[in-house]
């Protein structure tokens, strides 16, 4: 069980991150759903802390992912129609670019409120001016790119399912 | 602390008819507090605001009497940190811009313990009235009819709206509950 990617099959390591990604974003998707419509009290008010402390680690997986992606060998894409392969190709981009521009909009909003932004109990130096003006853009966006994320990954999950031709097995199994 | 106060209240501040002047008094700040507490859902949140100076002049003999009280705002403290920040950010009490807040009241009138307390107070630069309610005690160890040291207790409501601390009014009701409990000295 090779750690790299080869010519026709994908390593350990973009298996693991990207089924630890999946996870972690579709949880995400419904933890940011659900306390956005919490009615926010003493006791559940630590779900804020989890939230951004949950999406900033994303967002370190993110990075991570994007930087062994353009490191290492990228298997060749199995025979398939072009305009899926153009599809494929447009949503993979627009994945990876939401997954870092959903994590940055919340932290940018979040540190617009004026209060800190604590990721796992470290205090993180504020990235942007305390404003209301800020503050409301910015989770307006976060809103936004969320909403356009779960398209993506509903897309890639439609394709992946749809082709049956070893895609999805090459990124459970290494091959297909 | 309040216990004891409201204890105190039957021996109060009697025999103060004969006085017919204001009585000019200097604040323990080291022993006085100004407390609030807000609705946060069903819980409460509940911290404190130093106080800076005070200035306080009783008639105890139905005259009129006044009080200015100056808070630091910037130093307000909060039951949990997050709550302290959005207190003192731009969305609450803004104190990078109003690091005070002020009461002042001119012109009322001290019954036997009580009194109501029509005044002015300004908290991110802007002012509207309020009312206070306030109750004058002796100190403990203090003689009756002896005003070198009193202790005053006042209580009351702002609403954050009226000036402009709207912040996270989603989450944190709009009517703040203030207690004053303020140590005197005479002048």
């Amino acid at each position: 069980m090779s750690l790299w990617n080869t010519e026709d099959r994908f390593g350990l390591v973009t298996r693991v991150l990207h089924w630890v990604m999946a996870l972690g974003v579709i949880g995400m998707l419904g933890f940011g759903t659900y306390i956005a419509n919490m009615t926010v009290n003493m006791s559940n008010f630590h779900l804020y802390a989890w939230h951004k402390s949950i999406g900033l680690t994303l967002l370190l997986l993110a990075l991570v992912r994007i930087v062994w992606h353009l490191g290492s060998r990228v298997p060749k894409s199995l025979p398939a129609p072009k305009w899926q392969e153009a599809l494929a190709r447009v949503v993979h981009f627009g994945l990876f670019l939401l997954l870092l521009a959903v994590p940055l909009t919340g932290w940018i909003a979040s540190a617009a409120t004026g209060i800190d932004v604590v990721f796992w109990g470290v205090t993180l130096p504020s990235i942007a001016p305390a404003s209301e003006a800020w503050e409301d853009a910015f989770f307006a966006a976060h809103g936004v790119l969320t909403k356009l994320l779960l398209a993506a990954i509903v897309l890639h999950i439609a394709g992946a399912v749809k082709r049956r031709d070893g895609t999805l097995r090459r990124m459970v199994r290494g091959q297909a | 602390m309040l216990t004891f106060l409201c204890l105190c209240a039957a021996v109060a501040v009697a025999p103060m008819g004969a006085m017919a002047e204001q009585i000019a008094y200097r604040l323990d700040a080291a022993r006085s507090q100004v407390a609030y507490e807000v609705a946060f859902d069903k819980d409460i949140i509940r911290g404190q605001i130093p106080i800076s100076s005070a200035d306080v002049r009783i008639d105890f003999a139905g005259g009129p009497s006044s009080v200015r009280v100056t808070l630091n705002a910037a130093g307000a403290t909060s039951s949990f940190p997050f709550a302290e920040q959005a207190l003192k950010g731009p969305k609450v009490l803004a104190t990078a811009s109003y690091p005070q807040m002020t009461f002042v009241a001119d012109g009322f009138r001290v019954g036997r313990t009580t009194a109501q307390v029509p005044g002015q107070v300004t908290i991110r630069g802007v002012t509207r009235p309020v009312t206070l309610s306030a109750q004058l005690y002796r100190q403990q160890g203090t003689e009756a009819g002896d005003l070198s040291k009193m202790s005053v207790h006042m209580s009351g409501a702002v609403s954050r709206a009226d000036f402009g601390a709207t912040g996270w009014a989603d989450m944190v009701a709009d009517a703040v509950r203030i207690e004053i409990v303020a140590r005197l000295d005479r002048i």
